[in-house]
């Protein structure tokens, strides 16, 4: 179904936009995300829990063999290490081709002649991949608790104190999907990746810009280093993955931080896609 | 006219069935040729150069540990795979070497062994992920045993300000202090781990014996003894049981010296021609004696060896007991 005919039967019709009361914008940014979870269900983009399932399944039989009795930690660093990664190229690679697709295949013009703002289809999009992403991490997260009852024979505190990280994971996911749908609405995809990519790397070399920004010594590049610190995504927020694999779990404090850091940083990073893409003209 | 379509379609469908069976066919002979050449390459690569083989990382910790953006968990595991795979290599490169069959050769012999590496890889381990106290707790049983006794110090102390709570290192660096000799670094340093939250009460109790006690083979069996407990490493464990069973070794030669004395003091300097000549003293000592040869075994249940014309006795080559 195209997301035309959908958002027709959501009920919008010509002139609800003027009227526009709060549960009605909900309702037409629901129906986008339901539709952009679809058409990923429908790319196959799920089919990485294959993948998953298999490293997962080789890691818990043989890594017992070659790590001396680690391998409850291994299989907590490797699927939560293949969780970031498979959710990451998820994001950006998805991500940049969300709006893009619309474009190239003229539907957007379909959708924009129905009462839908701009603002709307975006973030609708953006939810769509957040569900996505929401349902690959979960089953990656009971994955990993399966492996880790298979390994330990039987019940292991690791089985729930792991899920705190994957939540932060999941957090980081959708921080790297905004950035990929910022990039998506002014670039071509291949160099919207390519930058989302970037952010994605340097996100996790902060602490060494503000360290490098506190060693260097000229006053101008202390700020451009500082800024940059200030600036970008600090996803190192976000990395719990080795203290989980010893049981750790963060503090309470530190998950609000995280999800207030996420939620800032994605309206931040919306509304710039937003305000770029409104002045874009599509004909 | 149908028939004439008939005709096509049939002349279509085989002409892509014989592409079918060629490209097929193609697939297979590639793979099996794949597969011939690769172990023709296998079996006449040259030997590689040991010196290229023993390079140090490229790579130090630190700097692998700000590569690895999230993973540093995981590049760590691969870090400490690589570590027991690059002993586990040597351990069967030794094995599989047919000139030294006939014994068993252990770790701390250099010669044969040469775990150069070994530091640096448990360094980039523990750099990577610093609550890994399993590198740790190998580090500090098998750095001492390949004389790198003052890389092991700086691993566990490494692993002690990571883990300024945790009390095993404390136990693993002060075994490493009176693995040395050392017996008032290895007191003090028990006497500090015995103050950590969770130490066990025999922390202290070592701490306090190791000045008077420390070079018994008492305190050698209890050391040991501890470390086969506290350790989940099955490597570690086996080390634990080979030096308890070289403690008792050493106890059991010292009795089975001391029978071949008796004796020959009893028949005038003339030493045992074998085991059955001592038979009644080795059975009066409560040693565990081979039912055919009569001679006395080893904890390893291996017959211990009349040597010096029957005066004195050792370990057979084949013996799993440690010599050193």
């Amino acid at each position: 179904m195209s997301e035309d005919v959908l958002i027709a039967s959501a009920g919008l019709t010509e002139g609800t936009m003027k009227n526009d009361s709060l549960p009605r914008q909900l309702a037409r940014i629901g129906t986008i995300a339901r539709n952009a979870f679809r058409e990923a269900v429908r790319d196959r983009v799920l089919y990485n829990l294959v993948l998953f399932v298999l490293l997962l399944t080789t890691g818990a039989i043989f890594l017992g063999e070659l790590s001396a009795s680690q391998e409850t930690k291994i299989i907590v660093d490797l699927g939560l290490s293949a969780m970031l990664v498979f959710g990451a190229f998820i994001a950006i690679f998805v991500g940049v081709g969300l709006v893009y697709k619309e474009i190239e295949r003229r539907t957007v013009y379909a959708i924009f002649a129905k009462p839908v703002g701009r603002g709307e289809f975006l973030i609708g999009k953006y939810l769509g991949l957040c569900l996505t992403l929401f349902v690959n991490v979960a089953v990656m997260g009971a994955g990993v608790s399966l492996a880790l009852l298979y390994v330990r024979g039987g019940w292991d505190p690791l089985i729930l104190s792991i899920w705190p990280a994957i939540l932060l994971i999941y957090v980081e996911l959708m921080v790297l999907t905004a950035v990929a749908l910022l990039f998506s609405s002014f670039s071509s995809p291949a160099l919207s990746a390519l930058l989302a990519f970037f952010t994605f790397i340097i996100g996790h070399f902060s602490s060494d810009l503000k360290t490098f920004a506190a060693s260097t010594g000229t006053q101008s590049a202390k700020w451009f280093f500082g800024a940059l610190f200030y600036l970008l995504p600090n996803f190192s927020n976000y990395s719990f993955i080795t203290p989980a694999a010893h049981g750790q779990t963060p503090t309470a404090s530190a998950i609000c931080a995280a999800l207030l850091y996420a939620f800032v940083y994605v309206t931040i990073l919306l509304s710039a896609a937003t305000l770029i893409f409104n002045r874009r003209n599509f004909k | 006219m149908t028939n004439m379509q008939d005709q096509l379609s049939r002349n279509s469908f085989s002409r892509a069935g014989r592409q079918t069976v060629v490209l097929s066919l193609i697939i297979l002979l590639g793979l099996s040729g794949v597969v011939g050449l690769s172990r023709w390459m296998e079996a006449h690569r040259p030997p590689v150069d040991p010196n290229l083989e023993e390079e140090q990382l490229y790579v130090t910790g630190a700097t692998a540990r700000r590569l690895s953006l999230s993973f540093s968990g995981l590049v760590a595991d691969w870090y400490w795979m690589r570590s027991l795979q690059y002993v586990g290599r040597k351990i069967v490169k030794v094995e599989d070497n047919e000139s030294l069959q006939d014994r068993k050769i252990e770790l701390t012999e250099n010669e044969f062994f040469n775990l150069k590496m070994l530091p640096s890889l448990l360094d980039a381990t523990t750099t990577l992920d610093p609550q890994f106290m399993v590198a740790y707790e190998y580090g500090a049983v098998m750095l001492p045993l390949i004389k790198k006794d003052d890389a092991a110090i700086a691993l566990l102390k490494k692993g002690m300000a990571a883990n300024p709570a945790s009390w095993k290192l404390a136990h693993h660096l002060g075994y490493i202090y009176w693995q040395r000799g050392d017996y008032q670094a290895a007191s003090e340093t028990y006497g500090a781990g015995a103050k950590l939250p969770d130490a066990p009460p025999w922390l202290a109790a070592l701490s306090a014996r190791m000045l008077a006690q420390g070079g018994s083979r008492q305190m050698a069996r209890e050391m040991y003894g501890r470390i086969y407990e506290q350790s989940d490493d099955k490597q570690v464990k086996e080390m634990a049981v080979r030096h308890i069973m070289q403690v008792d070794s050493d106890d059991e030669r010292d009795t089975i010296r001391r029978i071949l004395s008796d004796y020959s003091a009893r028949n005038a300097g003339r030493c045992a021609s074998s085991w059955k000549d001592v038979y009644a003293g080795l059975r009066a000592a409560h040693l565990n004696l081979d039912a055919a040869t009569r001679a006395p075994l080893d904890p390893s249940e291996t017959p211990y060896l009349l040597v010096k014309d029957g005066c004195d006795v050792d370990l057979d080559l084949r013996s799993l007991v440690p010599r050193k």
